[in-house]
């Protein structure tokens, strides 16, 4: 009986063996079909390969978008959709290579010239497709990272904002669906800029900005395309019309520097202690609000476009990018004053000033700015 | 990318015992720790996650582990049964091949579901055929392979960026290059472009902004930089570096530019874009411009050379040029406002800071008329308690809160009809109420009003027996002090509750009624942090009897306050000078008392024994 029972384990066995070699065989040609480097195709366990080959699909369905949904036509589709403006068709392989070596170098200085890199989500937060760049800013690289989902990857308390920013409405998709927010996502970055373990991976602030986008088709897809950019923590200053100023974590003002005279009609010592709540449009509140608790939480922000008073009347539109300063204690290497937490901000004026003689706050009433 | 379970088992795709592969994160041949794959934002598998992850990821790949270290790592990180990790990972093999035959087409009309090697075939066929469609540079190993064609990956960054690629050179502002996404942000094509001086499409009052920017001689200014440590500014006080020259010094500014004015598509423009008062109707929009310094050499340029001693090189500056996203300055959900709609943010305790200019049309006011005075100088007496009230919801909660119909007292006299909603505004740091944002709504038609008037004269009548009228002077802006209190009293009540969580003694603040507090009449909030509670009003205006000011009218009103006041008889009354008024502390607690609606104060029994202060 045990005889009989161990021919039939071992063919078993055998056979169990052979369908594992016939799946690694499906798994092995699946992975040569992915546009992989050799190096790492080599080192691609099954599912990677099979979440790489999700993302390869989707991000194809993704560009297909509206106009073709036969595999088919996608040829012809592909190049109708990629060639606007009206400019002709490369018939030959030789031209295509070209085109494509044109467009890699033009991409490339895109994504330089972003300091960024691109993400395209799913509605479920997968990250069908990231660009190759991504290892420069979180120290993991595109095939580790392609076809897992942001929640694995970003800080807890930012998931309920991303999780509202992933969902969209037909009404949004008609206006264009426009995305912009903070985020905190693991970077397994050293301070050198090697990678190290994700246990040791520290929190870097993104800012995601992009754009929801629904691609009707037999699967279809909606998804957002968002560049990710980390917010720099210096700044280089080299126009008249942006200022820093340095606040307590209250928002107001505790330093600022001359050019906001030029800019605002302040002084900076008139400024000192004042909120900037009460130096900018009411209607704006909410916007320097959503600012403000992006810092608290998240460290750094930028704050889109909101419009500043100007002394004596009207007022400017600007822009600030901020960052929560840690508190630093004078030590033997830094001597000095303690210096608590505080904020700075980099505001950059965008307009001239609006409205000169209007007179919207109390604030304005009472000084008169000659200009 | 954590392990079903705990183990840190290497990769063996050539293994031909294990069963499944331990999950590893691709491109490593190490043992790695995966992260069950998030479904639907999962959040029962967060606890695992966590434990998985403050496992070692090992990411290098030159590094390379024996099996004794492999089994030794997975013996020290056993939590679970090993069934439970196996079967982990069968399941999350079976999830990721149902989301993969969701995804092939030739997989989908099948009713049963199909076996794994079937859709990993499908799988084969549904690439080869999506990669018949692209150029055959793809597979050409000899070029750096991408998940991505390059052209569609452009077309992505573009599309998520709402951008375009901009080159200009520094000299002449001379552009050079533009990207095709261009004619869909700015709505000029890339021919119009093309060779056109930037200045000719930049804001004229950016141009200076933009020519900073451009300046790439030695001679420009200081740069400037912030130590994000520190926070301290660093000033370069010598000529720039030779490195701020060269390529890769980076631009970063915002200006406006031209956009031809496409009819009709743009009818949700932001009032950011501004029409140039010049003859010329163009509008501009603003944008984003970031990028670096570049050199050309000038061999590849046909008549754009330098002819400069110093250099033989061009510079440019290559920017991509976003739009602004136009939803962040977009009045917020909050704070939709329509037409015959205005905004007013008030200090706490009532008192306008600032005004909308469409007040103006509403209330026939300029703001700077307003501006400094308390709100409740403008309301109709009828409504003083009704907002009052409101104005204690408003600054206690988060929500907004809507008031009823209301009159408003315009310049002329007239009164108009306005409905708000008020919503406080706290700080996110201090928690404390700033200021209150005020949403008001004219509200129009005679009919509703004189309802009002019907309503709130009756109400009146019932209210009356329990709490008298507050006396108004009918005439003069600005005067009405004693309404102009309640707003103080208001947002002094507030304070004290931030006082008292702040456990500052607030218990010795002083009555009311007892020696005249040197303050004015219109204190505000931060500077009248003593004056007393509501309870301590109520408590002690039943024992004041004496002093501190007059005010006959609230004296008078006391004392018809069981009989049957009209609003009429206080017309008539004798209203003392404002110098009598001799405490602004008497009169809020008086007026505190009105307003009062507790149960014990609405006794019309309790009336007889007060004695106002007047």
């Amino acid at each position: 009986m045990t005889a009989d029972k161990e021919k039939r384990r071992a063919i078993s066995r055998e056979a169990a063996r052979r369908r594992r070699r016939v799946e690694s065989d499906v798994f092995g040609d699946l992975s040569r079909l992915l546009p992989l480097q050799p190096s790492v195709r080599a080192h691609l366990d099954k599912p990677s390969v099979i979440r790489l080959t999700l993302s390869y699909i989707r991000t194809h369905t993704l560009l297909k978008g509206r106009t073709g949904t036969k595999t088919e036509v996608s040829h012809a589709v592909k190049y109708a959709e990629v060639k606007e403006g009206g400019e002709d068709r490369p018939e030959c392989d030789e031209e295509k290579e070209t085109e494509e070596v044109e467009a890699s170098d033009e991409s490339n200085m895109y994504l330089r010239i972003l300091e960024g890199f691109l993400m395209v989500l799913s509605t479920e937060g997968d990250m069908i497709f990231l660009s190759d760049n991504v290892s420069k800013y979180m120290g993991l690289t595109q095939t580790e990272l392609m076809g897992h989902n942001i929640f694995e990857f970003t800080h807890p308390c930012d998931h309920e904002e991303i999780r509202s920013n992933l969902r969209l409405t037909a009404e949004e998709v008609w206006r264009g669906a426009k995305r912009d927010f903070v985020m905190r996502i693991k970077s397994a970055l050293t301070h050198r800029g090697r990678s190290a373990n994700l246990k040791s991976a520290t929190w870097k602030v993104l800012h995601c900005q992009g754009r929801a986008k629904v691609c009707v088709g037999p699967s279809s897809v909606s998804c957002l395309l968002l560049t990710c950019q980390p917010l720099p923590l210096s700044h280089t200053l080299l126009s008249t019309h942006t200022f820093t100023s340095q606040h307590s974590m209250d928002m107001r003002f505790t330093h600022c520097d001359q050019r906001v005279t030029a800019l605002l009609g302040y002084g900076p010592e008139e400024l000192l202690g004042r909120s900037i709540y009460d130096l900018c449009h009411t209607l704006d509140t909410s916007c320097l609000t959503k600012n403000h608790l992006n810092l608290c939480l998240k460290t750094q922000s930028v704050s889109g476009q909101y419009r500043m008073l100007v002394k004596g009347g009207g007022y400017v539109w600007v822009e600030s990018h901020s960052a929560v300063i840690p508190s630093v204690r004078p030590s033997k290497s830094r001597p000095g004053a303690h210096q608590p937490l505080c904020i700075l901000c980099v505001t950059y004026v965008l307009s001239g000033v609006e409205q000169p003689s209007l007179q919207l706050s109390l604030d304005q009433t009472v000084h008169r700015y000659l200009r | 990318m954590s392990a079903g379970g705990n183990d840190g088992t290497a990769t063996r795709p050539a293994d031909p015992t294990a069963e499944e592969e331990g999950p590893s994160q691709a491109g490593s041949s190490l043992p790695a720790v995966e992260l069950p794959r998030k479904r639907k934002g999962d959040v029962e598998e967060r606890s695992d996650t966590h434990v998985q992850q403050s496992l070692d990821f090992q990411m290098d790949d030159d590094l390379s582990r024996s099996e004794g270290e492999d089994q030794q790592v997975k013996m020290k990180c056993f939590r679970e049964p090993h069934s439970q990790i196996e079967k982990r990972r069968r399941d999350k093999m079976n999830n990721l091949i149902d989301e993969l035959a969701a995804m092939i087409p030739a997989c989908q009309p099948m009713a049963r579901k199909l076996d794994k090697l079937t859709v990993l075939r499908k799988a084969v066929q549904h690439l080869k055929t999506l990669k018949a469609g692209t150029s055959s540079a793809f597979t050409d190993t000899t070029y750096k392979p991408s998940i991505l064609p390059h052209d569609d990956l452009r077309q992505l960054l573009l599309r998520a960026a709402d951008g375009f690629l901009l080159v200009v050179s520094c000299d002449r502002a001379k552009i050079l290059f533009t990207s095709e996404s261009v004619s869909k942000i700015l709505h000029f094509s890339r021919l119009e472009l093309t060779g056109q001086s930037l200045f000719d499409f930049v804001h004229h009052k950016d141009i200076n902004k933009v020519k900073e920017q451009l300046a790439s001689s030695e001679l420009y200014p200081r740069q400037r930089l912030i130590d994000a440590a520190t926070g301290v500014q660093v000033q370069a006080d010598s000529p720039v570096r030779p490195s701020h020259l060269t390529t890769g010094a980076r631009r970063s500014f915002f200006c406006r530019m031209k956009h031809s004015r496409v009819a009709g598509k743009h009818e949700d423009k932001p009032s950011l874009l501004i029409t140039s008062k010049k003859k010329d109707t163009y509008k501009y929009c603003t944008l984003h411009c970031t990028g670096y310094m570049r050199s050309w050499p000038s061999s590849q340029l046909d008549s754009e050379g330098d002819t400069e001693k110093e250099t033989s090189n061009l510079t440019c500056l290559v920017t991509v040029c976003r739009l602004l996203p136009h939803t962040s300055h977009q009045p917020s959900k909050d704070v939709n406002v329509k037409p015959a709609e205005f905004v007013t943010r008030c200090a706490i305790d009532g008192k306008f800071t600032f005004v909308d200019q469409r007040a103006t049309t509403v209330i026939g006011y300029l703001p700077q008329e307003i501006l400094g005075t308390s709100c409740y100088e403008y309301f109709h007496q009828d409504d003083l308690q009704q907002l009052a009230e409101k104005h204690r919801q408003a600054l206690r909660s988060k929500e907004k809160i809507e008031t009823q119909c209301y009159k408003f007292k315009t310049k002329y006299g007239v009164y108009v009809s306005l409905q708000s909603q008020w919503f406080s505004f706290t700080n996110p740091w201090t928690k404390e109420v700033e200021f209150i944002v005020s949403l008001n709504r004219v509200i129009s038609g005679p009919a509703h009003t004189k309802d009002e008037e019907a309503g709130s004269s009756k109400a009146l009548q019932e209210d009356a027996k329990q709490i008298p009228i507050i006396p108004s002077l009918s005439s003069g802006v600005g005067t009405m002090i004693y309404a102009g209190s309640i707003g103080t009293q208001i947002a002094n009540e507030l304070i004290d509750t931030y006082s008292r969580m702040n456990s500052s003694p607030s218990s010795g603040a002083p009555s009311p009624f007892g020696p005249a507090q040197e303050k004015g009449p219109l204190v505000s909030p931060p500077t009248s942090r003593s004056a007393s509670s509501r309870e301590e009003a109520a408590g002690s205006s039943s024992q004041s009897h004496s002093d501190s000011g007059t005010a006959a009218g609230a004296s008078s009103a006391a004392s018809e306050s069981t009989g049957e006041p009209s609003q009429l008889d206080f017309d008539s009354m004798v209203v003392p000078g404002l110098s009598s008024f001799s405490s602004d502390e008497a009169a809020m607690a008086v007026i505190m008392s009105l307003l009062e609606t507790d149960v014990n104060m609405g006794q019309s029994g309790d009336f007889g024994d007060l004695h106002w202060p007047f």
